[in-house]
């Protein structure tokens, strides 16, 4: 009921304060809210830096998401003012913008600051020609590998998923799964992975999204084959149980050596491949997710910070937003915490940093970046109704996965779901 | 003849023994009461008998069978509780329908019973009414005719009496009484009140810490109590205890007189007292005296109105007929 | 008039007015944590509150209108029943089982007792995550114990069936002691003396349970059953976790949907109007939970 609450408090608050609030705080202090990630933990940590460099005092909050997002809609709904900088994950920032939540801060960083920042993280953020929130972390789609299995099997690393279906066969065993992905339904979980297949075949959400034409073409084809590669890995090449598999399960099938690949985020790959995590990270390798016909593109995600629109102290905020994604504070928190996914990309020069993840993996750093290169900004379509489409298709998916239903009716559903939740 | 014997029957809780081993007798048709003060093992006893709780050491025989270990529902035994134990979801009628439903007694066989026991006990009105729409009284009679119509061989009573009024409580032994002597059955009833003992049993079992002190009739008990605590616990007022030197006059360690066999006189007697607290009833006075070289106070009786002022001086002489010797172990001479 | 003729405040009213001033604190707490959220709840139900459609303010009964023709949620409802039913039968069964038989426990094991109601002191997050690597192969000790012997457990989340069972595991885990705290409170309610006089009068254990024990227990099996169902129309946090509404929508009970019609959807106003719909249905058995207990209780 927790749910219902927050929703009816956040609509009664809606309702009865059409004006928005005073400012409950002191002009030289903030409050950011952020959900828990290595990063933001961080973060939290380096608070008094920030005060003692600005003068400004930074009330770091950082909750798990479910609060998160109960604390959001209460704020931004009832335009409480209450959040001068708030965690923005790149998949809401159109919901966001289109909702009027945040306000773009376009004109209160400096170039010195942006310059700085991976182009295709920043670029997300652009939208209408303003700047909505800077990117802290970009995790990128890739893929660990077992060198012992695949030498015993003789076979190479695989390129593309039909490599995958080839080598998977050759591995499994009733005793050893060759592949876990996530596959439970979410737009944060098979459809943060199952586009990865998608793309290789040259599969798209829609006919032209970079042309503007947004009709659905989820049951194309090149999605179907997909589709079909996808269901037939987890189900004939994953261990049991593989159609709940969320990225917790698939790191710890691929720690207990259960599975020979995993095609993760990075933050998971990093565990896989930590010896101070994995008993088997010494024998596993980290490659690019596979490809296919129409080329390779690795899963990205981006979080960011933006500035609610019922702000009052947005130049402090953004003075805040800058100070965070700097290469000194990154740098810090890339060496405090288990951190590898910054978008600040003089942190890569940074000595330090670049040899703690070195003696993670020698691989690791420059897989990342080389997959960073890969992706596309809009690998999920950056439109407000993502999160809403990808619920939809990734239910749907997950319902072919599980046998519920084929992967033809399951395109077919998310197709007609998708046209519903477009109003086409 | 016998009906239940008991043969060094011992019950412990844990490792506490609160029966003692014992033996005791009940024959047909009779009328045993238990009778002790609270905590001297009466109830137990009787739940011992009646199967609700184990037997630790000994055999209990009932109709001369080895009963110690059969079931509480076969040894054709009724109960009715001091709480009454009627079922509150059940009307009268099925509360005293419930053992006969539990032998699968035909049904018109049961209305027969259920009607003739409701006239007996004045209940045909109530048939229909739950247990919580009845006075103390009536519940009293329901768990009666529950317990009648199973025609049990003995009926077990376990302080029956003790949650109604004192009114109510004269009528109720009278009904008990008068239901003895219609049906004849065993009838084993435990209470901790002297009064209800003597004017109900045919024997009384006087009970002390789980310890049966003396067996016999009423009268018996009355007149020739065999120790000092059965000599205490029956009759009332209770009876005078004189230790010291006016005992050791009668060649007893203690002597004990009840407050009838004691004469009082403002002008000469045996002992010489001062008078205290006189409780006038009409029929009787009691008149309460500190007797010189006699540590407790003695209660006397003097028959119709005896008016004594406090602290004046009176006399007093015991039947010696009436006396009761006892030795230092507290039991009884016999002369 | 005189002072007889007047109507005087008695002699308890300072003590009264003490404890409706106590009083005071819960109403305000009523009011504002339930009614004035409630209002807005139904407002918004009414309304085309949609965060990025576009809000015209417009109010109707359209919400309730497309709810008729939401497959979906009518999926939802479904789900819904199959997890209460199975859920709330599993819980009452084996609560009352394991009160009536710890009743029979007594000395120094009754100390056990505790162990039971540690299930309900746990978070229902941490339930969730318990019984996820449970129902999960690679992870769960079970079926690496019959592993062993060669038995391959299926995995039950895979399935719908397995899915709403393994759900139905968790909440019944974690929820029976609620159960077993009432029943056994009841059967505390119950004097002792009538078992014995039930065991005198001739009945077995069994005929003592069903004729005595059962229908003295009936208010309280009644009341528990009612309260776990209300209770149990909010599965969420077991979803959440366990399978996201998976496999497909097999396990998207009505509050999860409302949950993924506001937060996933942006649909506000049609979240809401699920949730006034769970509102009436939960109100709807109170008031008969209410009447039922006044009706046991006079």
């Amino acid at each position: 009921m927790k749910h219902l609450l927050s929703t009816a408090l956040a609509a009664s608050i809606a309702l009865s304060t059409p004006f928005a609030t005073t400012s409950v705080h002191a002009a030289d202090e903030i409050n950011v809210l952020m959900f828990g990630m290595p990063f933001t933990n961080g973060l939290r940590d380096l608070a008094d830096d920030f005060e003692a460099e600005t003068g400004i005092k930074a009330n770091i909050d950082v909750v798990g998401q479910d609060v998160f997002e109960s604390r959001i809609a209460l704020s931004f709904t009832g335009g409480t003012g209450d959040i001068d900088v708030v965690h923005t994950p790149v998949i809401q920032v159109q919901r966001w913008i289109q909702a009027g939540w945040l306000q773009p801060l376009t004109d209160q960083v400096s170039e010195e600051t942006t310059s700085d920042i991976l182009a295709g993280p920043l670029g997300a953020y652009t939208v209408d020609g303003e700047q909505w929130a800077l990117p802290f972390f970009a995790g990128v789609g890739l893929m660990s590998y077992r060198k012992d299995l695949l030498e015993a099997a003789g076979a190479e690393v695989p390129e593309t998923w039909e490599d995958m279906l080839s080598v998977a066969e050759k591995i499994t065993t009733k005793d050893q799964a060759a592949i876990a992905m996530r596959a439970a339904p979410g737009q944060g979980f098979n459809m943060f992975i199952f586009p990865m297949v998608m793309r290789a075949y040259g599969g798209t959400f829609f006919t032209d999204y970079e042309g503007g034409d947004f009709t659905p073409s989820i049951n194309s084809p090149e999605n179907l084959e997909a589709l079909n590669v996808y269901v037939k890995l987890i189900n004939d090449y994953g261990p049991a149980g593989a159609g709940n598999f969320n990225f917790a399960e698939v790191n710890a099938a691929a720690q207990n050596g259960q599975i020979a690949f995993a095609v993760e985020g990075t933050g998971i790959i990093s565990q896989i491949v930590d010896p101070a995590n994995s008993r088997f990270a010494d024998v596993t390798g980290i490659a690019l997710p596979p490809g296919g016909p129409a080329g390779r593109s690795p899963a990205i995600g981006v979080h960011g910070m933006g500035i609610p629109a019922s702000a009052t102290n947005s130049d402090a905020a953004a003075q805040f937003i800058e100070w965070a994604v700097s290469a000194e504070t990154v740098s810090k928190i890339a060496l405090a915490q288990s951190f590898p996914d910054f978008t600040t990309a003089s942190v890569a020069d940074n000595p330090e940093v670049v040899a703690k993840y070195a003696s993670i993996h020698p691989d690791f750093l420059s897989t990342r970046v080389a997959a960073l290169d890969l992706a596309i900004g809009h690998y999920r379509p950056l439109i407000p109704e993502w999160p809403t489409l990808g619920q939809a298709i990734g239910e749907s998916v997950n319902a072919a996965i599980n046998g519920l239903i084929s992967p033809e009716e399951a395109l077919e559903q998310a197709e007609a779901d998708m046209r519903d939740i477009l109003g086409q | 003849m016998r009906h239940i014997e008991l043969k060094g029957v011992q019950k412990d809780f844990d490792k506490t023994t609160v029966i003692p081993p014992l033996d005791l007798e009940i024959a047909k048709g009779e009328f045993v009461v238990f009778v002790g003060p609270s905590g001297c093992g009466k109830s137990t006893l009787l739940r011992l008998i009646a199967g609700l709780e184990d037997v630790t050491k000994g055999i209990l025989e009932i109709d001369g069978v080895d009963a110690t270990d059969t079931a509480p529902g076969k040894r054709g035994l009724a109960m009715v509780f001091q709480s009454y134990a009627l079922y509150p979801h059940l009307t009268v009628a099925q509360n005293i329908a419930f053992p006969m439903r539990m032998a699968k007694i035909p049904r018109d066989e049961q209305q027969r019973r259920i009607t003739n026991a409701a006239a007996a006990l004045n209940l045909t009105d109530y048939l229909d009414r739950r247990p919580k729409q009845l006075s103390g009284g009536q519940r009293q009679r329901v768990a009666i005719g529950r317990a009648i119509v199973r025609e049990p061989s003995a009926f077990l009573f376990d302080e029956p009496l003790s949650n109604l009024d004192a009114a109510l409580r004269v009528g109720m032994r009278l009904e008990i009484s008068e239901l003895h002597k219609r049906l004849k059955t065993t009838m084993i009833y435990v209470t901790h009140d002297q009064v209800e003992a003597m004017t109900l049993a045919d024997k009384i079992v006087v009970l002390n810490a789980g310890a049966i002190e003396q067996v016999g009739s009423p009268l018996e008990l009355y007149d020739t109590p065999c120790n000092l605590f059965v000599a205490k616990f029956i009759g009332s007022p209770m009876m005078n205890i004189i230790v010291g030197q006016h005992a050791a006059v009668f060649h007893a360690a203690s002597v004990g007189v009840r407050p009838e066999h004691l004469t009082i006189s403002k002008s000469s007697g045996t002992w010489t007292g001062v008078a205290g607290l006189s409780e006038h009833l009409g029929s009787d006075t009691y008149i309460r005296v500190d007797v010189e070289g006699i540590d407790e106070t003695m209660t006397v009786r003097a028959q119709g109105k005896f008016n004594v002022n406090r602290g004046e001086t009176v006399y007093i002489s015991p039947e010696v007929e009436n006396l009761h010797r006892f030795n230092e172990a507290g039991l009884r001479v016999v002369s | 008039m005189t002072a007889q003729a007047q109507l005087r405040k008695g002699a308890t009213y300072q003590l009264q007015r003490g404890y409706r001033l106590m009083m005071v604190p819960a109403l305000l707490a009523v009011a504002i944590f339930a009614i004035v959220p409630l209002a807005g709840m139904f407002a918004l139900s009414f309304s085309d509150y949609h965060l990025i459609r576009g809000t015209n303010w417009e109010f109707g009964f359209h919400n309730f209108a497309k709810m008729l023709a939401d497959k979906r949620l009518m999926n939802s409802i479904y789900v819904m029943a199959a997890l209460s039913v199975l859920g709330v039968a599993a819980q009452v069964l084996i609560g009352s089982a394991v009160a009536v038989g710890l009743q029979k426990i007594t000395g120094r094991w009754r100390v056990g007792r505790i162990l039971f109601l540690l299930p309900y002191a746990v978070p229902h997050v941490a339930v969730a995550l318990i019984w996820l690597s449970l129902f999960t192969p690679t992870l769960s000790p079970i079926n690496a114990f019959f592993d062993v012997f060669g038995i391959t457990v299926p995995a039950m989340l895979t399935s719908q069936w397995g899915a709403i069972f393994a759900i139905v595991v968790a909440d019944t885990w974690t929820n029976f002691p609620f159960a077993m705290l009432i029943i056994m409170a009841a059967l505390q309610g119950i004097s002792p003396d009538l078992e014995e006089a039930a065991a005198i009068d001739g009945a077995s254990r069994i005929r003592t349970f069903i004729h005595i024990t059962l229908p003295l227990l009936a208010p309280a099996l009644l009341m528990v059953t009612l309260f776990r169902f209300i209770d149990s129309l909010k599965h969420f946090p077991m979803i959440f976790v366990m399978t996201k509404g998976g496999p497909g929508r097999s396990t998207q009970a009505t509050n999860f949907y409302a949950y993924v019609q506001t937060f996933q959807s942006s649909n506000v106003a049609y979240g809401a109007a699920i949730a006034v719909m769970l509102f009436l249905m939960a109100a709807l058995i109170s008031f008969y939970v209410a009447k039922l207990n006044q009706r046991v209780t006079s």
